[in-house]
């Protein structure tokens, strides 16, 4: 085999990650819906022929750790019938995709004949056929409820545009011209990331950048094995709630069990039988909630691919769980519940582990998704995911304060929320308020960062409003000895604002409609705090109370810090109330 | 009296950077120590410099100079240092947080770093102030403003002691009543205040962006006013004839009564001015696309220019601040001289971003410095003189070097230090390539079809691989490397942006045509009314449009350029066919069947400066042998065999000779390395050529 020196192995390194960013900007700039144009909720792969991933973007952690059994399945199911020119669309579970809104397109790059690459966009279209719009229907029992299964099929052969195939699937959705658009957009991803592939591979010759890419990914597994083999050997566990988010069956709990022998980790995962409601997870979903959990410990920086994870056997436990659900379960909210809570799991048990190396949890989604016919423009459908709807509070860490509005903790960071003006242009709202919300970070010696209160009036039409997610009943898990004293304003929320100013407050998952007038408003959750709240420096206390960030009441219960009516701080006040305990 | 001079002063962060054109004389170089807490002490001592160089007072020479141009850093290092203003912000009730959500993302590479911190903000929390009143997108107004609340927010500012106020309303693009009427409040409460509002500072739709640039707005634009004054005071003493020209990150001049209200359009006036420069050195070889290189001792600036047109970027982080006024596309890596070579935590050889900087700085300074960098490299390849760097005054140390080189990189990685050394460069060059194709081509241009122009004291050591690997033909190499920005400063226009939104189909109703050119009139009018009130006449006034387009449905816009600013019926299908075409050469596809919107307007106008009268250089006889200094071991390949090498000195090359490969060429503050295989002559223009023998 080709060996391949220092130098060669940097520049492959840089040229696929360029590949791949490129990748992600054309899906940003090209694509139709707010959910790619505004929200990035998308995300980028490199494969090689294997195919094991090559390079995992710095896109969504809940859709690339799915994207590996999901890449494995869709070239098996063709075996040798690929061609150059064919491009693959996908979405089904039973291949291993993550939830059928996020469909993923595949396409193989030839060098001189020879299949040397794979690349592959995945992305949540705004509609996927079915009953309700937006494809997160809480009533359905069956996933057949839930909308359009696209197992492998072929939508460009040998370079031909299968029209006809096209056709049939955007005719089963609302919204065609943007879920066109953004089925174009990532046929554009996918041409942009192969132009850098085929120079790559003109410029160094496929065995040279075949071994650079061995090398590459030898080099993220010593480096994963290296943090594990850190981790006394050992059994670790880890458990997390599940609310009830309106199935009526009240909380379950997801159990991990991390096994560290070595420099080697075995995950199991104890997860009830499976659901009649929303929250089942197939498997390859919930391979990514388990690699966001291993990542939050191993915390490191990119680039990143497959190698990392060879030190890893996963068991999601049997068929017919929650976590490795089987046919027919329905499973539209997966990628966030109950993919949140199963990463809350890893964490946990990481934490037994490691706890020096393990942060707070971040505020989980409970968002909404909107639907409607636009009076500016005759009337036309309209659907979309209102991604600002989720953006919660980061966790803090040892070190530092959560970041405010940066979740969920399923996208850790890496998706959008969208300028508010672009998204008055892109649907018939109104965005009254995109704020931050008092008392809602986690209280900790450092404090969770703040969730978001986005509220809505529809423009001119009745509006629907899914509900979906949780986090509305339990607050976001701290760290450290981190505990909440006032916890209610840390919780996430769905509010109904009546005409007359009442309103109806929802704990758990609802399908509103939003009249004229009327408001919806979607409270987000903090993140949790790290260490005892009560050690906090009473002035960064007092600064967060100037701030609006916390209250006066919760500078007392949460930090046992007093802040006069002026907002200063009262020290001598301060150091008796922290006395008392 | 004729002017006979033109003064240009590129104040950078180390030194601030004097050219001086003389007419019929050329231009010379001049250097002195910035002097950050006041500019104008640089400034004397350079003039100083200038003053003895030509033997007559400085006061003459300003006098005598038609125009004295400044380049500054002063509001970058604000920005920097966090030194800019206390600003107070009136915003949107329930939109006061735009700011500080920034859209919600973290930035890409620090995904699961515990540690990387939120941005700063340049207006905390409890000093953003939510003001009743909402405007929609069609114009119309949906509450009334309340004017109680802005009364209640200036008494907070005042007793916060703020020193600054921005205003930035949802919709000001699309109605601006209310912020006027804010702005009238704030100025009656506050007259001694700097208040800015959105839609003057940047009226394009995008909230955030448009909030994010009026804060950056507001709190530089005191820092700037304090500079502009001191400036200007310090030429008016000295009997400049006009006053002085500010430039800024646009390419453009602008008098300091601009500057001292729109400080955001100077925030990253440095490098601006290269691609200026670069066509004014490429002119004479008929060469109008140009890519620009500066590369100093910790950064490296890449800028490109297509048809005479430099790229422009918009709505950026920039030092994590968003800012959305255009500005000259400066694409700055952590590349340079400086840069240090480590092996990361999976042993993988890396170069940059961090940097030696000037203090320790590399190794071979012998000033403390431990991490082997770029240019430890460049000795231990003998691309650097041990002797002759800085002019002779800094001995190199390059037995360190090479001690340095071994320790920390050959050997952990079991390679000899000339392979190493040389993995170094390949690998800073590559970091530089990546940052020009990301200019070049992933904005759908093909390098082949640009010079390459270096400017900074490294560049000479770098540009010859560089231009290899992106496939370059042409590289020019000025003798004023090292000063090239002040040089562009120089023979730079007057300019002023003007920017509208405007929303409507690109399809065959006459109507929208008409509603185009009519709005491109009304931005040219503005811009050239303006310039005549300072002195333009018709004939020195020119324009240049940019149209920010999209499919209908898209939310992102490609540009298209064009000269014209008044569409007949061919002119407006060419505009476009324009955007399909930049659409497939940037996304790889196009959608001919669908509809195309257009969405912003830009108008760039310009007022023309007759540049300095420059002298062409030319032969002084005297044989290529006698420029020949010595020769010296060089390595150009990994392998490690050194290749004696012939050293000629610049000063004594004329137009006539011809340098081949290899050979290094040095001038007093650049060094130009000529692999095998290039070959080099002198440009009229003092400029060195370089392109391959082969071509």
């Amino acid at each position: 085999m080709t060996t391949v020196d220092p130098i060669t192995l940097a520049v492959v390194r840089g040229a696929l990650e360029t590949a791949q960013r490129e990748m992600t900007l054309t899906l940003e700039k090209t694509g139709r819906s707010s959910v790619f144009n505004l929200a990035h909720d998308y995300s980028n792969a490199l494969f090689d022929a294997v195919p094991e991933m090559i390079l995992q973007g710095q896109d969504i952690p809940i859709h690339l750790g799915s994207l590996i059994p999901a890449m494995k399945a869709v070239a098996g199911f063709y075996g040798e019938d690929i061609a150059p020119g064919d491009v693959v669309y996908h979405n089904d579970p039973a291949y291993k995709g993550s939830h059928i809104i996020d469909c993923c397109m595949y396409k193989p790059v030839f060098f001189e004949g020879e299949l040397v690459f794979w690349t592959v966009c995945k992305g949540h279209l705004t509609d996927i056929g079915g009953p309700v719009p937006a494809g997160y229907n809480p009533d359905a029992k069956e996933i057949y409820a839930e909308g359009l299964r696209i197992p492998p099929v072929k939508l460009w052969e040998k370079g031909r545009r299968r029209e006809d195939v096209i056709n049939l699937l955007l005719t089963n959705m609302r919204a065609r011209e943007h879920q066109e658009g953004d089925l174009n957009a990532q046929y554009g991803a996918c041409g942009v990331g192969e132009r850098h592939l085929l120079r790559l591979l003109e410029r160094y010759g496929v065995d040279t950048v075949k071994a650079a890419i061995a090398e590459l990914k030898a080099m993220a597994d010593r480096q994963m094995r290296s943090l594990i083999a850190e981790v006394a050997d050992g059994e670790y566990s880890g458990t997390a709630v599940l609310e009830d988010s309106g199935h009526g069956l009240g909380d379950l709990e997801i159990t991990a069990h991390v096994k560290i022998e070595g420099d080697e980790v075995a995950i199991r995962i104890d997860s009830p039988p499976q659901v009649p409601y929303f929250i089942n997870s197939y498997e390859g979903n919930s391979m990514s909630g388990v690699l966001l959990g291993l990542m939050m410990f191993a915390q490191l920086p990119p680039p990143y691919n497959e190698g990392l994870y060879r030190c890893l056997s996963v068991d999601m436990g049997p068929p017919g769980t929650l976590c490795n659900a089987s046919e027919p379960a329905p499973h539209a909210n997966c990628t966030t519940t109950p993919m949140e809570t199963l990463t809350d799991a890893v964490r946990l048990a990481f934490e037994q582990a490691a706890p020096e190396r393990v942060s707070a949890s971040w505020g989980h989604a409970s968002g909404i998704n909107i639907a409607g016919f636009d009076p500016r423009h005759g009337n036309e459908q309209y659907v979309t995911m209102v991604l600002a709807s989720i953006i919660s509070g980061a966790g803090a860490t040892r070190t530092m304060d959560g970041w405010h509005s940066r979740g969920p903790l399923c996208c850790f960071g890496a998706l959008m929320s969208g300028d508010i003006e672009l998204l008055e242009t892109s649907y018939p709202i109104l965005i009254h308020r995109y704020g931050l919300v008092t008392d809602s970070c986690g209280a900790g010696e450092r404090r969770g960062g703040s969730g978001t209160w986005l509220e809505i009036e529809p423009l001119d039409h009745a509006m629907t409003a899914v509900a979906f997610g949780e986090g509305r009943q339990y607050a976001t898990a701290g760290a450290g000895g981190a505990r909440n004293a006032l916890v209610e304003p840390k919780l996430g929320r769905l509010v109904h604002r009546h005409r007359d100013g009442s309103e109806t407050v929802y704990d758990r998952n609802a399908l509103l409609t939003i009249e004229p007038g009327e408001r919806v408003i979607n409270v987000n959750p903090g993140g949790g705090g790290f260490g005892d709240p009560w050690t906090r420096p009473p002035q960064e206390v007092a600064g967060d109370v100037r701030d609006g960030l916390v209250s006066r009441v919760g500078a007392r219960q949460d930090y046992g810090v007093v802040v006069d009516d002026q907002l200063h701080l009262d020290e001598s006040a301060t150091r008796q109330l922290r006395q008392t305990r | 009296m004729t002017a006979i001079y033109r003064l240009g002063i590129d104040a950078g962060g180390t030194f601030t950077d004097f050219i001086l054109a003389e007419r019929g004389k050329g231009v010379s170089l001049f250097k002195s120590p910035s002097t950050p807490e006041d500019g104008t002490q640089a400034i004397r001592a350079g003039l100083a410099q200038i003053a003895d160089a030509l033997g007559r007072p400085a006061s003459e020479v300003v006098a005598n100079a038609d125009l004295c141009i400044n380049g500054t850093t002063v509001a970058l290092n604000a920005l920097i240092e966090r030194q800019g203003a206390k600003v107070g912000l009136l915003c949107t009730e329930g939109h006061e947080d735009s700011l500080e959500i920034r859209l919600g993302h973290k930035e890409d590479g620090y995904r699961y770093d515990p540690e990387y911190p939120p941005a700063h903000m340049l207006v905390p929390r409890y000093l953003r102030r939510p003001i009743g009143g909402r405007m929609l997108a069609d114009g119309s107004e949906r509450q009334p403003l309340d004017e109680e609340a802005i009364r209640d927010a200036v008494a907070l500012f005042k007793r916060e002691g703020v020193d600054a106020v921005a205003i930035s309303f949802m919709w000001s693009v699309a109605n601006t009543d209310h912020e006027q009427r804010a702005l009238a409040i704030v100025r009656e409460l506050m007259p001694d205040t700097f208040v800015c509002c959105g839609s003057e500072v940047y009226p394009q739709v995008r909230e955030y962006t448009r909030t994010s640039t009026t804060v950056v707005n507001a709190y530089l634009s005191p820092v700037m006013q304090r500079y502009v004054s001191r400036i200007d005071a310090l030429f008016e003493e000295l009997g400049a004839r006009q006053p002085v020209q500010y430039f800024q990150s646009n390419g453009g001049l602008a008098l300091g009564k601009v500057m001292r209200e729109k400080a955001v359009a100077a925030i990253n006036s440095g490098p601006a001015s290269a691609p200026q420069a670069g066509l004014y050195m490429a002119g004479p070889l008929g060469v109008d696309n140009v890519i620009t290189v500066d590369m100093g001792g910790t950064s490296f600036d890449i800028t490109l220019t297509r048809g005479g047109q430099t790229n422009y970027s918009k709505d950026v982080d920039f030092l994590r601040q968003r800012i959305g006024v255009p500005m000259i596309q400066v694409e700055t890596l952590g590349a340079g001289g400086g840069s240090i070579a480590h092996l990361n935590e999976q042993g993988m050889l890396q170069v940059g971003p961090r940097s030696a900087g000037a203090s320790p700085g590399p190794v071979c300074y012998g000033k403390g410095g431990r991490e082997p960098t770029v240019t430890d490299a460049n000795l231990v390849l003998g691309y650097l003189d041990p002797e002759a760097v800085l002019g002779g005054t800094v001995r190199l140390d390059r037995e360190a070097a090479v001690a340095a080189i071994h320790e920390r990189i050959a050997e952990p990685l079991g390679i000899s230090v000339e392979r190493a050394a040389f993995g170094i460069c390949t690998l800073v060059n590559l970091n530089m390539v990546n940052g020009i194709r990301r200019v070049s081509v992933e904005q759908g241009y093909d390098p082949r079809d640009f010079t390459l122009i270096g400017a900074g004291g490294a560049a000479g050591m770098h540009l010859v691989r560089l231009a290899e690997e992106i496939g370059v033909r042409q590289v020019l190499v000025p003798k004023v490397a090292s000063g090239l920005c002040a040089f562009g400063q120089i023979i730079s226009n007057v300019q002023h942006e003007r920017l509208t939104s405007l929303v409507l189909p690109l399809d065959d109703d006459p109507e929208h045509r008409v509603r185009v050119n009519r709005r491109l009139a009304e931005l040219r009018d503005e811009g050239v009314a303006e310039l005549k009130r300072d002195g333009f006449e018709d004939n020195a006034i020119a324009c240049r449009y940019r149209f920010e387009i999209r499919y209908r449905g898209q939310i992102h816009e490609c540009t298209v350029e064009s000269e014209r600013g008044e569409f007949d019926e061919a002119g407006w299908c060419e505009l476009r066919d324009a955007f399909h075409a930049r659409h497939e050469a940037v996304y790889s596809y196009c959608e001919p069947d669908s509809e195309v919107e257009l969405v912003n307007l830009e108008c760039s106008v310009i007022g023309e400066v007759e540049p300095p009268t420059m002298p062409t250089l030319e032969a002084r006889g005297g044989e290529l042998e006698a420029a020949l200094l010595g020769r010296r071991d060089m390595l150009f390949d990994g392998e490690g065999k050194p290749v004696p090498t012939p050293v000629y000195d610049g000063e004594a090359l004329d137009p006539r000779h011809e340098v081949t490969g290899p050979a290094v060429i040095q001038e007093a503050t650049t060094n130009i390395v000529l692999p095998p295989g290039w070959k080099a002559t002198l440009s009229s223009t003092a400029s060195y050529v370089l392109s391959p023998i082969d071509g």
